[in-house]
């Protein structure tokens, strides 16, 4: 009662001073509160991350890009999984055991009681085989993952065994525990397609920790817990992803509160090292990508070995990286990323390159071209300013070169006899193809078949073709790596390639969080754990 | 008044046709399969093949144009060529964020604009006349995208008052998620409307009507208001028109920066994409709205002022 009476005293005594008295206390007081973190704060138990893109192929059997796998690997189960940590390697996820039996057949059994949502049932066998022959049934974009695959037997309720029609190694890094390795139900894909073909974007069942609850396009992915998932109980009832195309939003986002974890551009690298956001750890990781200058060996005017050679030789990688990844990124000793098999330690060219080579072989040749050499970039930042270093580095031995940058659209067509007859045009390209954990990802795109495709090099070489299809078979680690660390060198030989970079990864998060990270630092985001 | 509005309607129609054609025209100058960008590094040559066909991008190009066209009459965008969506709900999904940020960022800034055009050109000459000219000036030389990322890193990032991304949900969320991109879009338009408007007042301030006015004894406070400003707002009106492209052009950095869906940053990553099917959507209805809104502040400047009304 005394109480509402002074307020009502209160009320009747609010004059002109007063409230603008109370106003400006208000106002002062509204600006020195974090309203950000009181009104928008995150619930306890959601975490939050950007991709760089937004979902657009939820189907595993035709997937594309990272970013939907990151998606994958929470809504759907598979056999086996990468391991989080520093080493690349697998560990079983669905399977309660699997092994190669011989060079062709692997032997698997799947953990009983594990449940598809929607009431679709256990996951058996059956479904494990109808997920994988899709792929090469509906003639996917992707269905090279399996390689030889032939068929699935189906030997038990929960028991098959994966027949391939020749030994491939990738099988185990690639297959497996990525993209098409996640197992659907055949009767919930064969209901919603009726020929069991691709899904795109709306998923008839889920196996994983979680389901897609929510899509809102260019807004986020909503992923909450799978009530029908038996396994080990994910770290977070919810899972936000915001797509960011850009990493430098992402970065004011997570510094802003709006996001628990963040892949950081390697630009920001060292004032984040310096003075890194509240509560946040950064960790740095290396990139599976590979970065090189291709030559065009087609083109008329780079037919002569020793140029190549001579631009080879002028190119210093380390400058390069220094100036267009802040120091923060290690130069390249070949396509093959450190931590996987087949890296090699040393280049045959040195780093830092050598002029005075450099020099030599372009007298070989017959002096610098008449005309200037075009190198082709994408626009962005980072590559015009390694096209601007490598046109600087050829001019002191007096190479001249004119840089032409392209959109991401033409850019990745540019070399693709599909497209035209641009690739008899291009000479230069600055080129970088991200990577999966198996060495074959990456010599795939250069032997001859490709030429034209993806080899714009248009490198042929019936040795290093022969090494490729040799490699995918070998069992031994120690031999495959050395065949893959020699098809380097003939690609080198070749002069058609400078190697430059494998870039970096680093990544911030909150400090009470534990993020599992694959070992170039990409998420494994059911298996984060921790509070936010 | 009706003939003049259905003469500018068939005008409107004709550059939406226009711009189209000459969009579609211009997607495929350009390199650029969208057939490869959708299946990725993986896809066979049949598979790419199999897809231009099923895309309808083997035919020759007006062929291309004439079917788009057929398609629209029949109230089909087409379909997403990644995701396989209509590309009608994609767009209409994104479109209400560029048009909430468009029309509040107009809303705040002619608002403040008109106020200050009117204060400076009362107090012409004065020091506060000054001060706003200078600031009007300086506001119309930041970029969109400057201010929009010092807003993010003051207010958001430093200051911790408002969200940096996305456009929030509910209605509180969604407004309190618009306060930066809208001051960001919107604050060059202060000055631009308070510079046409003070310029346009002093102009009407010595007419002759108003001087009658002034001799009939009327407060300065109704001259103001009935006889200068329904006049002087008539440039700003016409520049609002047409500046709803710059609008446009401006929200598809402040939706990159902000990471807000939204028309603009649809259409970039479309056309990197080389999604022809969503960027022409996009435009078609982005190109209609700005004919739309160039249409309505003509036909306003019309409704204010008698002298345009009788020379239609």
């Amino acid at each position: 009662m005394t109480k509402t009476k002074t307020v009502s005293m209160a009320s009747a005594a609010l004059g002109r001073r007063t409230f603008l008295k109370g106003a400006a206390s208000t106002c002062l007081f509204a600006a020195t509160m974090p309203l950000g973190s009181r009104i928008w704060a995150q619930s306890g138990q959601t975490l939050r991350l950007s991709a760089y893109a937004d979902i657009d192929a939820l189907d595993p059997a035709f997937y594309q890009n990272g970013y939907n796998v990151d998606v994958m690997n929470c809504i759907y189960t598979k056999l086996i999984r990468y391991k989080e940590g520093r080493e690349w390697d697998w560990e079983l996820e669905s399977a309660e055991e699997i092994e190669q039996v011989d060079d062709t057949h692997i032997r698997f059994k799947l953990k009983q009681g594990l449940q598809f949502s929607g009431g679709y049932g256990e996951i058996t066998a059956e479904d494990v085989k109808f997920s994988f022959e899709r792929a090469i049934l509906h003639d996917s974009p992707v269905k090279s993952d399996w390689g030889p695959l032939d068929h699935v037997e189906v030997t038990g309720r929960y028991e098959g065994v994966i027949v391939l029609k020749e030994p491939f190694q990738p099988i185990w890094t690639i297959a497996l525990p990525y993209g098409t390795g996640h197992i659907v139900s055949k009767k919930a894909v064969l209901d919603a397609t009726d020929d069991g073909g691709n899904f795109g974007m709306t998923p008839p069942v889920f196996s994983g920790a979680y389901v897609l609850a929510e899509w809102k396009p260019n807004q986020y992915v909503r992923l909450t817990r799978n009530p029908a998932w038996t396994g080990p109980a994910p770290g977070f009832d919810e899972i936000r992803i915001l797509p960011m195309d850009d990493t430098k939003t992402a970065e004011r986002a997570y510094e802003a509160g709006g996001l628990d974890f963040t892949q950081i551009t390697l630009s920001s690298l060292a004032q984040y090292r310096q003075d890194p956001p509240a509560n946040t750890t950064i960790k740095e990781y290396p990139s599976l990508s590979y970065v090189w200058l291709g030559m065009n060996l087609d083109n008329p005017a780079l037919q002569d070995k020793n140029l190549r050679q001579a631009i080879q030789y002028a190119i210093n990688v380390k400058q390069i990286v220094d100036a267009a990844y802040f120091g923060e990124a290690e130069p390249a000793t070949g396509l093959i990323a450190p931590g996987l098999p087949g890296h090699r330690d040393h280049s045959a060219i040195p780093v830092e390159g050598d002029l005075d080579k450099a020099r030599a072989f372009l007298e070989a040749a017959g002096g610098p071209p008449s005309q200037p050499l075009t190198i082709d970039a994408l626009n962005a930042t980072v590559w015009t300013t390694m096209a601007q270093i490598i046109q600087a580095q050829l001019g002191q031995v007096g190479i001249p070169t004119q840089i032409n940058v392209q959109d991401s659209g033409s850019f990745w067509t540019l070399g693709m006899e599909s497209e035209g007859d641009r690739w008899k045009n291009m000479q230069l390209v600055l080129n970088r193809f991200s990577m999966l954990p198996d060495p074959y990802y990456a010599t795939s795109w250069f032997v001859s078949d490709q030429v034209g495709v993806w080899n714009w090099e248009r490198f042929s070489n019936p040795e290093f073709d022969k090494l490729h299809e040799q490699a995918l078979r070998e069992t031994d680690p120690d031999k495959r790596a050395a065949l893959y660390r020699q098809m380097q060198g003939i690609m080198e030989q070749s002069g058609a390639y400078r190697f430059l970079t494998h870039e970096g990864n680093p990544v911030m998060y909150r400090d009470s969080l534990e993020p599992a990270l694959r070992p170039d630092g990409l998420p494994l985001l059911p298996r984060f754990s921790g509070s936010v | 008044m009706i003939y003049y509005a259905m003469q500018r309607f068939l005008l409107s129609v004709l550059i939406v046709i226009v711009a189209i054609s000459a969009l579609t025209l211009m997607l495929h100058v350009v390199p650029g399969d969208p057939a490869t960008m959708m299946l990725g590094a993986r896809a066979t040559p049949e598979l790419i093949e199999q897809t231009r066909v099923a895309m309808g991008l083997d035919q020759p190009l007006p062929v291309q144009i004439v079917t788009f066209f057929g398609r629209i009459l029949q109230g089909n965008l087409g379909t997403d060529v990644f995701t396989g969506r209509d590309v009608s709900d994609i767009v209409f999904e994104q479109l209400p964020y560029t048009l909430v940020l468009i029309a509040v960022s107009i809303l705040w800034s002619a608002t403040l604009g008109i106020v200050l055009g009117c204060y400076s050109a009362l107090r012409a000459g004065t020091w506060l006349d000054t001060l706003l000219g200078i600031l009007s000036v300086g506001t119309i030389s930041i970029p969109a995208f400057v201010m929009a990322l010092y807003a993010v890193l003051i207010f958001a990032v430093s200051l911790d008052w408002l969200p940096a991304i996305g456009a929030g949900q509910g209605f509180f969320g969604g407004a309190v998620h618009l306060i930066l991109p809208a001051f960001a879009i919107g604050i060059s338009w202060v000055g631009y409307v308070a510079r046409m408007v003070r310029a346009s007042m002093l102009e009407v301030m010595g007419a002759p009507h108003v001087r009658m006015a002034r001799s009939f004894g009327l407060t300065e406070a109704r001259i103001v208001r009935v006889y200068i400003l329904k006049i002087a707002v008539q440039p700003a009106v016409t520049l609002l028109g047409t500046g709803v492209a710059h609008l446009f052009s401006a929200a598809v950095f402040v939706e990159v920066i902000f990471a807000r869906p939204g028309i603009g940053a649809l259409i970039v990553s479309s056309v990197n994409e080389r999604n022809y099917p969503v960027v022409l959507g996009a435009v078609l209805v982005t190109t209609a709205i700005i004919v739309l809104a160039t249409l309505v502040s003509d036909l306003v400047v019309a409704l204010l002022d008698p002298r345009q009304r009788e020379a239609l």
